[in-house]
């Protein structure tokens, strides 16, 4: 389950660098620490604010084929949570490759029941969740 | 990198753009590029934050 993992602030590179070495949180990083500092990629995705000049907390998965797949900013004292961001990468994965299968709600892994959107499912989303 | 007005939505294809970017695996400073994940037939994930030594 690979995929390139970047974070992004509108910091320099020298900047991440120097964060990294000195906060003990960040000592086992193996993601790139990518420098935005024009703003310009924070516009692209609209998480550029103009009155700081700093990006929001905004996560952004984009498929193999460069189609933006799940979007989700919060506000700036709400932290991130690994587990939420994972779940929805595993199932953009599952439905890439499932492409007649929808991850519902409660999808948490391969082993969680799908849905398979039809006419007959229509107002009857239950009685598929349950059969 | 063009100055783009209006920010992509879901669904969108995600313009190729590439980044500066310290390596930490590397200790060394780098690049990421969209065209380069895509080439390799790889997923990114793009995890905006405020600011450096603050939280994430």
């Amino acid at each position: 389950m690979g995929a390139e993992i970047v974070t992004i602030s509108t910091d320099t590179k020298f900047t991440h660098l120097a964060w990294q070495r000195h906060e003990g949180e960040l000592s086992d990083v193996s993601y790139s620490m990518g420098a935005d500092t024009t703003g310009k990629l924070g516009r692209l995705f609209g998480v550029y604010d103009t009155t700081t000049g700093l990006t929001r907390r905004g996560t952004f998965l984009v498929d193999p084929t460069g189609r933006l797949v799940m979007a989700e900013v919060s506000a700036d004292n709400i932290g991130r949570n690994i587990d939420e961001l994972m779940r929805k990468f595993k199932a953009s994965l599952y439905v890439s490759r499932k492409t007649t299968e929808a991850c519902p709600a409660k999808w948490k892994d391969e082993e969680s029941r799908t849905l398979s959107p039809s006419a007959r499912m229509v107002g009857r989303v239950r009685e598929a969740l349950e059969s | 990198m063009q100055d783009y007005r209006n920010p992509i939505l879901v669904g969108d294809s995600v313009p190729d753009f590439t980044l500066d970017t310290y390596e930490p695996s590397a200790q060394d400073f780098g690049s990421f590029e969209l065209a380069k994940a895509k080439a390799a037939g790889r997923w990114s994930i793009l995890f905006f934050y405020p600011a450096d030594f603050t939280f994430v």
